[in-house]
């Protein structure tokens, strides 16, 4: 679900920074600078791992400001292909489930990777699987689930202009498309609470 | 910016959550906080990551700093792909039926003993939850009994 990304970058400290340790000034700067943006094609940012290199802090004319190369490595969230994660179901639409994790919400689960037998239900808003005759399985919101990742969808958010529509813009940068299809997929406590005579019930507590 | 290697490594869960709680607040910061999107951002991953059915919720840690070690080495014979040894690390699969999410084609590999043979390694290297409530009030009924009767001899 997370990958290390290394990056080449030049960071500039303040002078209202100098009074922190240099290594903790670095840190903070690439922290405001990554965390909680994605870069495309790579992923979401989370948090600086380690510094690999650092070049001696120069001060250009004009400005206070020290300037220091510097290559590290960055923890990013990127899930692959295939991978099965836990997710909160955040809403639900006649074309699918949109699905979140706490610091991620742009994940959406289209009504084709629904298990067989799924249907809308318009009055409640929500999605219900006909497992067999009798037992009918309620998608309710903020219920855990699992899914797997099955596509990403990237939207650069450069600006293109005075043209641009702006439908362009209110496209999420980074998208996951999962599916809950297969056996074992969908809320939690489906299989967890039948099938793990040890290992499920913890999950009601 | 430039990007010098866009994937360098993958990393579990359990190396994330240990990054965010106990490396980036080292010795060095001295307890001062970062930057207000960091902070926010490590919350929620935080959350996220200790949230049931997590394997990371469980209290204390079922998971140690040579878990991972010992679990490619148990489940070497069986062949797994890095993936699927990251999955099983991060969900920890209960059952044959998690399992069969987590490993592509399960049933044309693995025949039923050996599948259970996986549940089986996995829930004796990264733990498991602890047993139905059940049992679970009837000792803390136990627990609550055996309380008064200390505190009343101390």
């Amino acid at each position: 679900m997370f990958i290390l990304t290394k990056v080449a970058d030049l960071v500039q400290i303040a002078p209202d920074d100098f009074k922190k340790k240099s290594i903790v000034a670095i840190e903070d700067y690439i922290n405001a600078k990554y965390a909680n943006k994605v870069i495309q094609k790579i992923g979401l940012c989370i948090s600086l791992y380690d510094l690999l290199w650092a070049s001696e802090g120069l001060i250009g004319h004009g400005t206070g400001l020290v300037n220091v190369n510097v290559e590290f490595r960055i923890i990013v969230f990127r899930p692959f292909k295939g991978e099965v994660m836990f997710g909160r179901i955040r809403s639900s639409t006649p074309s699918g489930i949109n699905v979140r994790t706490d610091f991620f919400d742009d994940i959406f689960v289209p009504f084709d990777e629904l298990p067989e037998g799924a249907e809308y239900n318009h009055q409640e808003q929500l999605w219900i699987w006909n497992c067999d005759e009798e037992t009918r399985l309620y998608y309710d919101n903020h219920e855990m689930v699992r899914f797997q990742v099955i596509d990403e969808e990237w939207h650069d958010q450069t600006p293109a202009g005075p043209n641009q529509n702006e439908e362009d813009a209110l496209q999420a940068p980074y998208r996951i498309k999962g599916s809950m299809a297969m056996d074992g997929l969908g809320v939690c406590l489906w299989w967890d609470g039948d099938e793990g005579e040890e290992g499920g019930e913890g999950e009601e507590g | 910016m430039k990007i010098l290697e866009s994937q360098s490594a993958v990393l579990t869960n359990y190396e994330v959550i240990h990054h965010v709680t106990q490396v980036s607040m080292g010795s060095k910061r001295m307890g001062k906080k970062g930057p207000a999107n960091y902070e926010t951002l490590r919350k929620e991953v935080i959350q996220y990551l200790t949230t049931s059915p997590s394997p990371l919720s469980q209290k204390p840690l079922p998971y140690t700093q040579d878990s991972i070690r010992e679990l490619v080495r148990r489940l070497h014979p069986y062949d797994l792909a890095k993936g699927e040894l990251i999955m099983i690390f991060n969900l920890r699969p209960a059952n044959v039926v998690a399992l069969n999410t987590i490993l592509e084609e399960m049933s044309d590999r693995f025949n039923e003993d050996q599948q259970s043979e996986i549940v089986a390694i996995i829930a004796d290297v990264l733990g498991h939850f602890p047993p139905p409530q059940g049992t679970d009030s009837a000792k803390s009924g136990e627990g609550n009994g055996d309380v008064p009767a200390e505190n009343g001899a101390s």
